[in-house]
């Protein structure tokens, strides 16, 4: 009797323990979810203090355009991937069933190619096809590359069933009398069903799931909530991500839900005998995404097709860095012009730069940095803009323009968008003495409290300006030494980033931050703990310009946006969304202060960035990834 | 025309779709990546990934998809065991319950953790909370290997419990009336009778994980340098399609290798995620 | 093998003893109150359709399956809660449940492997089981490149190397075909002889039951029905279910008029049972086979054959007499139309006293 409760002890024990481990695991897998859905109620932008109970995020997301599209984007590139993949594949396994076993065996080979290739190389190698074949990106791309991918699926879950089915059946049939083709219809398809929706299911999932090749082979205009989530997140807290990780997670599990319920409701009905369970599940689940694609996909050409109505001058498309126009502005100027804006985001110059050099998609109007500017004018990828059609062009301020002369002469092919200046944005209840220099952020005691920027030209400049060398130095012994700097400073440094580098200030993630004068402004407001200083050595005077690639389509278009950009009522929304300073007589107002204005003797100390040629670009570049893998 | 060619003319499209879709980018990736920018013939593309930082780029990726791969698996296999044995009642919901987190975007479950682990985030203040020491994850290797594993298990959990739900019972009762102890079954019968599962789940893991570029941009604050933000970068800053291409054609040896894998193991597709 | 003093005791008590053992699943009892006692050296067999406990029954013996009340008793030992790799019996499984992972021999040498016997020993084992269920030089082909007879004998081999005290059988046969299956009925009688172990046998196949076994044990719902030789069985059904379960028979209403006279469809018929009282209404069984077939007059009714089927070695005939269709089997033929008289003699007539209600049906061996 004792080993009996001995062995109940130990079966309990043992049952408590499986217990915790699910309970650890599927804790694991909810709690970042379930923040975020806490957090998408959260009135602030805090990622760690609540502030209230708000639906603000759920609003801003369903009146964001971009999100909206981008949904309509996935759901039908997913529903049409799925659909003609499923019809692909499934003709495939009609044909393949009729080859010799060698010959099939060789094409299912084939077929595996798309599913255990890593999808980055898919990506790049059907974003290279295209481009090699001057085919542009485009939606099309996308679609091209998901039907690629989602076949296999297919084909592996249809595959299966035509074997199960041998060719009994169908003789059957024919023998009956039946059509070929009525015998399909009848007799056939409905024994693979099964794999057919599986292999439909599948093929939609992955489809909306994917990332990484639709990274490569979108081209403009296009965004999947993916693209753009990814976008999104490298610029900062999102609050209305959180809010759509909700909204998905809910559709997701009210879908599975009630296919769920129904599916065994139907069970119910129709007996045990119901033969294999998951065909009703799945023909449920099946119609509920048709359903929801279909609508969302209706409503989202209904949208498009009004918007494109008054936008009847066409479209013009917008190369952007990330979040750097209030939206606002874009609808404004569609109502003022009857464009319908298409805007598309970079991070970084380099990054825009070979799109704008391949072709890989075409834009009417990008902004770039002056030193890009300068390169891309030497390599004869701007145009010259008419400046009869940009008579705005008289509000801009005057010593910006002095700054303009250096990388384009004469400003023929840019307008300056914003400038500024880069300092150190530090948190005073973290930092008791004022940093001057830029080697404070070299000091051990900020270990992991430093974030730096996450481009080469600017880390660069930093260490130089340290060394004392200029920051446009093509000396490879110099360019060494400001590596070496760099790398000894990198255990130091708590993040390398870009925009999001405010966000993580104002949410106290460190004490310093290298930082565009911009964005101080707004940091200050958030948290009035910090402060900006400009360091001794001197810094990057950085201007940000609009121009028109070499062979726009719309350049009459492009040069409306840059005279529009240009206005007094425009610069100062602008500037109110952004606080970069915008470089707009207009609204000096605002803009007149020591930290977007700095004074003459501050700026005498500073110097502009210069294009340096492809091969000493080359050897930044490579001098870069020493230091981004060390 | 015969009733077989016509039938087989219905697999048309597909063979188009092999052609276009993979074979020809195949080919482009291979032109370019054995050429420099000039057009000659060079294998220094290809050679450059033995070289330097790209080396260890590649060895920090292997490094990095090895450690979430063998986590994944240590975690997936026993809660494939525990979905196994659940009640028949329970067992849908469970498993349903572990793969439902697939479904959602993995850029959002990624900015999630994002949020989690973040120096002002939310688990350090909780943490702060109870007086006890901030987590240093965020930015660093770590927080990219835990990334790689939330986002990629349920991709290990489906196959290993498809395989292990596939295995009779009968097998283990069999076993364990030979004299068979709970480690033996798990040697000699769960885990050998699992291995097309094992396999494919391993595959499908480490493939993704040893080319992310988006994970290490997300939680690695720029530190991470992964040879897929390498392979990233020379298509999106670096614009070197060349040693992009050649780098890429280094990677297709280990999905060769994964290929091989799943030939041997798993010939009758017992372990697809379908 | 150690000797010792109490193997002479239990060679003539029980071997293992099942005490009031119940089980039910989700409220469905499946065993209630089973008791049986199994001698060694015997070939029992448990008899039922499916749902009637026998493979529960079985299951709890192996150790799979834990009784909710009741216990098992092994030796004189109470091992209701030993685990199953404890136990000094071994299973060969419905569907085999071969290792698919592992060849022949490693398939035979798993249990003796995990009992850490010596390599030659092991070996020794291999090559004997394989030539006692004649499938000498298979020891390295894979289990999927047998068929299923051979793959049954390999199960058996399997189990039987590890000189298990008791052999547990679960519908071993079930999975195939006729022909396959009388052999192996065969191969078994001669197995249970030359390793002389106890064989506890599961199945649903009267056949299987009635040819190899020493005793067999006859389950319905959960509780024995009849437990005896196969010939008390098949010519004393005890019960109208196990005389319906058993073979084919004609199972009709009667009264027994007295001892040795029962009324059937208003004739009277003598048999040889005795002590049921006075005209108190039975079920009366009689085989097919025991039914005699004269010219009309000549037996006890007259009837009209209303078909006639060959089957093999004889014909299967229903004949319509005294408003009963009677099964009745013969050599020789009488076409449909035939005028006939039937007849049995008085022991093969089988009385049995009808059950109260529906429930009672199921009655318990111990009641």
């Amino acid at each position: 009797m004792k080993k009996k409760r001995n062995d109940l002890k130990k079966s309990r024990a043992s049952r408590l323990g499986r217990g915790l481990y699910l309970g650890l695991i599927i804790l694991f897998l909810y709690l970042p979810i379930g923040t975020l859905m806490v957090l998408s109620f959260n009135s602030g932008k805090s990622m760690n203090a609540w502030q209230g109970f708000s639906l603000r995020w759920y609003q801003e997301m369903f009146q964001n355009q971009e999100i909206l599209d981008a949904l309509g984007n996935t759901l039908s590139i997913a529903l049409w991937s799925a659909t003609l993949a499923t019809i692909i594949g499934v003709l495939a396994c009609i044909g393949l069933n009729t080859m010799s076993e060698k010959r099939r065996s060789f094409f299912m080979g084939l077929n595996n190619i798309p599913l255990l290739n890593a999808d980055i190389v898919t990506g790049i190698s059907i974003m290279m096809s295209f481009l090699l074949f001057g085919i542009s990106l485009s939606y099309g791309a996308v679609l091209f590359a998901h039907i690629t991918f989602c076949i296999p699926y297919v084909i592996l879950s249809v595959m299966p069933k035509f074997r199960q089915l041998q060719n009994l059946t169908f003789e059957a049939a024919l023998d009956l009398g039946a059509s070929p083709v009525y015998a399909f219809f009848r007799i056939v398809l409905p024994d693979i069903m099964p794999g057919v929706m599986s292999g439909f299911l599948l093929a939609f999932t992955m489809s909306v799931d994917d990332f990484v090749i639709t990274h490569f082979t979108r081209g403009a205009g296009i965004n999947t909530l993916s693209t753009l989530i990814y976008s999104q997140v490298k610029v900062g807290i999102r609050p209305t991500l959180y809010a759509l990780s909700t909204v998905i997670f809910l559709t997701v599990l009210a879908v599975l839900v009630a296919s769920n319920l129904l599916s065994s409701a139907g069970k119910r009905r129709s007996g045990p005998s119901g033969g294999s369970g998951m065909t009703p599940k799945k023909m449920i689940a099946m119609a509920l995404i048709l359903a929801l694609g279909l609508g969302f996909t209706a409503k989202f050409t209904l949208s498009r097709g009004v918007s494109a109505a008054s936008g009847s001058r066409g479209e013009l498309y917008v190369y952007n860095f990330g979040d750097y126009i209030d939206p606002d502005l874009v609808s404004m100027f569609e109502e003022e012009t009857g464009y319908t804006v298409i805007m598309d985001y970079f991070d970084t110059n380099e990054e825009m730069y070979p799109v704008i050099r391949n072709h890989t998609a075409q834009y009417d109007v990008i902004c770039a940095s002056d030193y890009m500017i300068n390169k891309m004018i030497s390599e004869d990828l701007l145009d010259t803009i008419d400046f009869r059609y940009v008579p705005n062009i008289e509000n801009l301020q005057e010593n910006v323009r002095g700054f303009v002369e250096e990388f384009d002469p004469g400003m023929q092919h840019c307008v300056p968008h914003t400038w500024g200046t880069y300092g150190i944005l530090y948190n005073t209840a973290m930092v008791d003495e004022a940093p001057d220099s830029w080697s404070d952020l070299w000091d051990e005691k900020w270990f992991q409290q430093i974030m730096m920027p996450n481009s080469i030209r600017e880390c660069d400049m930093i260490a130089a300006k340290i060394l004392g060398y200029s920051m446009n130095t093509a000396q490879e012994s110099e360019l060494k030494e400001i590596t070496d700097l760099l790398i000894e400073q990198k255990p130091l440094v708590y993040s390398y980033a870009n925009d999001n580098a405010r966000d993580l200030m104002v949410g106290g993630s460190a004490a310093m931050a290298v930082i565009a004068s911009g964005d101080v402004l707004y940091a200050q407001e958030e948290n009035e703990d910090l402060d900006f200083v400009v360091p001794a050595e001197g810094t990057e005077v950085w201007t940000d310009c609009w121009a028109i690639p070499a062979g726009a389509a719309n350049k009459e278009g492009a040069q409306e946006w840059i005279n529009f950009m240009l206005r007094g009522d425009v610069a100062r929304m602008n500037f109110e969304y952004l606080t970069y300073a915008i470089p707009n007589t207009e609204i000096l107002d605002l803009t007149d202060n020591p930290i977007l204005n700095p004074s003459e003797e501050i700026l005498a100390r500073c110097e502009t960035l210069k294009n340096l040629g492809a091969e000493t670009d080359d050897m930044y570049s490579r001098y870069w990834k020493i230091f981004k893998s060390s | 025309m015969t009733n077989s060619v016509m039938k087989k003319l219905f697999s048309a499209p597909f063979v188009a779709f092999i052609l276009c879709g993979t074979l020809v980018p195949m080919g482009v990736i291979a032109w370019y990546g054995l050429t420099d920018r000039s057009g000659a013939f060079t294998v220094e593309n290809v050679a450059a990934m033995f070289g330097g930082d790209h080396a260890k780029a590649l060895g920090l990726s292997l490094a990095l998809s090895l450690i979430s791969t063998a986590i994944c698996l240590l975690l997936a296999f026993p809660l494939g065991l525990l979905l196994r044995d659940s009640g028949l009642g329970k067992k849908g919901f469970m498993v349903f319950l572990f793969i439902l987190p697939m479904w959602m975007n993995f850029l959002l479950r990624t900015m999630a953790w994002q949020v989690l682990l973040e120096k002002g985030g939310i688990l350090n203040t909780i943490l702060g909370a109870f007086g006890l020491p901030a987590l240093e994850m965020i930015n660093t290797p770590t927080a990219v290997v835990l990334g790689m594993v939330y986002d990629y298990l349920p991709f290990m959990v489906l196959p290993i419990y498809n395989a292990l739900s596939k295995i009779d019972s009968s097998l283990i009762e069999a076993a364990y009336d030979l004299g068979a102890s709970k480690s033996v079954v798990l040697r000699r019968i769960l885990i050998p009778l699992s291995v097309p599962g094992i396999v494919s789940g391993v595959t499908m893991v480490f493939v993704p994980s040893l080319t992310t570029f988006a994970i290490s941009n997300m939680l690695g604050g720029g530190k991470v340098n992964l040879i897929g933000n390498i392979i990233e970068q020379e298509f999106t800053s670096s614009s070197n399609w060349n040693l992009g291409s050649g780098l890429s054609l280094v990677m297709m040896i280990f999905i060769v290798i994964s290929m091989a894998l799943i030939e041997k193991f798993d010939r009758n597709g017992e372990g697809n995620l379908i | 093998m150690g000797f010792h003093p109490a193997e002479f005791l239990t060679a003539a008590m029980a071997l293992i003893e099942l005490v009031d053992l119940s089980k039910s699943y989700d409220g469905e009892t499946v065993l209630d109150e089973f008791t049986l006692s199994i001698k060694e050296n015997e070939f029992i067999t448990l008899l039922g359709p499916s749902g009637c406990g026998k493979t529960t029954t079985l299951r709890i013996v192996g150790g799979f399956t834990r009784p909710d009340t009741g216990k098992v008793i092994f030796e004189g030992k109470d091992i209701t809660d030993v685990a199953p790799n404890k136990r000094h019996v071994n299973t060969v499984f419905q569907k085999y449940a071969l290792f698919p992972n592992m060849n022949i021999a490693e398939n035979i040498a798993f249990g003796l492997r995990i009992s850490g016997k010596s390599k030659d020993y092991i070996n020794d084992k291999i090559k004997y089981a394989l030539k006692l269920v004649n499938l000498s030089g298979y020891e390295k082909r894979s289990v999927d490149s047998l068929s299923g007879g051979q793959q049954q004998r390999i199960a058996i081999a399997r189990a039987i190397v590890n000189e298990p005290q008791v052999l547990l059988l679960d519908e071993p046969l079930g999975a195939l075909d006729l022909k396959m299956r009388q052999e192996m009925q065969y191969e078994l009688i001669r197995l249970k002889r030359e390793l002389g172990i106890t064989f506890l046998y599961v199945t649903h196949d009267q056949e299987e039951a009635l040819t190899m076994s020493d005793k067999v044990v006859v389950m319905n719902q959960g509780y024995i029905q009849q437990m005896g030789t196969p010939e008390q069985i098949y010519n004393e059904p005890e019960n109208a279910f196990v005389a319906d379960f058993i073979g084919d028979s004609n199972i009709i209403d009667g009264i027994m008029l007295e001892d040795r006279v029962v009324k059937i469809c208003d004739h009277i018929f003598p048999c040889i049972d005795e002590g049921f009282g006075r005209n108190t209404p039975v079920d009366v069984v009689i085989r097919p086979e025991d039914i005699l077939i004269g010219k009309p007059g000549e037996g006890i009714m007259d009837g009209m054959v209303t078909s006639n089927v060959f089957i093999g070695v004889h014909y299967e005939m229903c004949i319509e007499a005294g408003g009963f269709e009677w099964l009745a089997q013969n050599t020789r033929s009488y076409p449909v139309g035939t005028k006939v008289s039937i007849g049995v003699t008085p022991e093969n007539i089988q009385i049995m006293n009808k059950p109260q209600s529906e429930d009672e049906e199921a009655i318990s061996f111990d009641d």
